[in-house]
């Protein structure tokens, strides 16, 4: 997929994470210019993702793919969003807020999804999962080039991440 | 309109932030008998024994995607139940495709939000369910 694909492919992304923000969680989110990712450390302490697996439709040739959705976030950003979005008071992070970095992920997804629909793409989403802890690495699929795209909000910068893989 | 504040609901979604967010949208405006179940599985029994108790919930707001019973296959339990068939049901996805759509409605329900959703969406959701039944 060349750098015009990858932007087709991420825009409906950046446009769910903002109406997810600004509809649940009440604030704006900046993005910021697109870098390719150099290793899989996580840019953030809690890191919410999801797989995904689809089929592409292009001049009548089908193809199918694989992609992976990441959200990072340090401790304190991913408290301020879990307040914001459950309106509550919290000054640190605990583990019955651990599926709110899930539930953003699913919401952006899903509203992805439909916008990922008319540009022939149809789209499987898995279950999301969620790594916790300073440091920590993540499984990307093999031999796909991550694309971050940083996000800034009032409660800090929020990293989402996007990695795409055609199959033979 | 007004609906009566103690109406009996019943929350269902598999992830607990969603279902504390509907719970704190429903006490904002004005709901104070709000019951959760974690998927189908749990919701269906719920709704069984609260009925057989003579006191059965009135609403249900479920999530699509669930583990152990989707929300589809839950609202098929209960329009096939004589007793609770009208049961007015809100569907919560995540997707907004039109298959879903149909699907949802095919399956009888009363009528749908897509997720994201603010408290004002959710309750002209409800208000479009209740008015209907009037």
């Amino acid at each position: 997929m060349g750098t015009t694909g990858f932007l087709n492919y991420s825009r409906p992304f950046i446009d769910a994470a903002k109406k997810v923000f600004e509809t649940m969680i009440f604030t704006k989110l900046e993005p910021q210019k697109p870098l390719i990712k150099k290793d899989n450390t996580s840019l953030g302490d809690i890191t919410a993702f999801l797989g995904i697996m689809g089929e592409f439709e292009k001049d009548s040739i089908k193809k199918n793919y694989k992609a992976m959705l990441v959200i990072a976030f340090s401790y304190d950003t991913y408290v301020k969003v879990a307040n914001a979005m459950l309106m509550e008071n919290r000054t640190q992070y605990s583990q019955d807020i651990s599926d709110v970095g899930g539930e953003i992920c699913n919401m952006i997804m899903g509203s992805a999804k439909r916008h990922l629909v008319e540009l022939g793409y149809s789209s499987n989403m898995a279950v999301p999962s969620i790594i916790e802890g300073k440091n920590h690495t993540i499984s990307y699929p093999t031999s796909t080039n991550v694309v971050i795209i940083p996000m800034n909000s009032a409660y800090g910068t929020i990293y989402m991440e996007l990695c795409y893989k055609e199959e033979d | 309109m007004e609906l009566k504040s103690d109406l009996k609901i019943l929350v269902v979604d598999d992830m607990g932030t969603m279902r504390k967010i509907i719970k704190k949208m429903l006490v904002q405006l004005g709901f104070n008998n709000i019951h959760e179940a974690q998927d189908g599985s749990e919701a269906w029994p719920m709704i069984q024994s609260h009925l057989e108790e003579g006191t059965p919930f009135e609403f249900v707001i479920s999530d699509w995607n669930m583990p152990g019973m989707t929300g589809i296959e839950l609202l098929k339990h209960v329009r096939s139940t004589d007793e609770i068939h009208g049961l007015p049901f809100l569907m919560v996805t995540a997707e907004a495709e039109q298959s879903n759509v149909v699907t949802a409605v095919q399956s009888g329900v009363n009528n749908y939000v897509v997720k994201p959703f603010s408290a004002q969406t959710l309750k002209e959701k409800i208000n479009t369910i209740f008015a209907s039944k009037k």
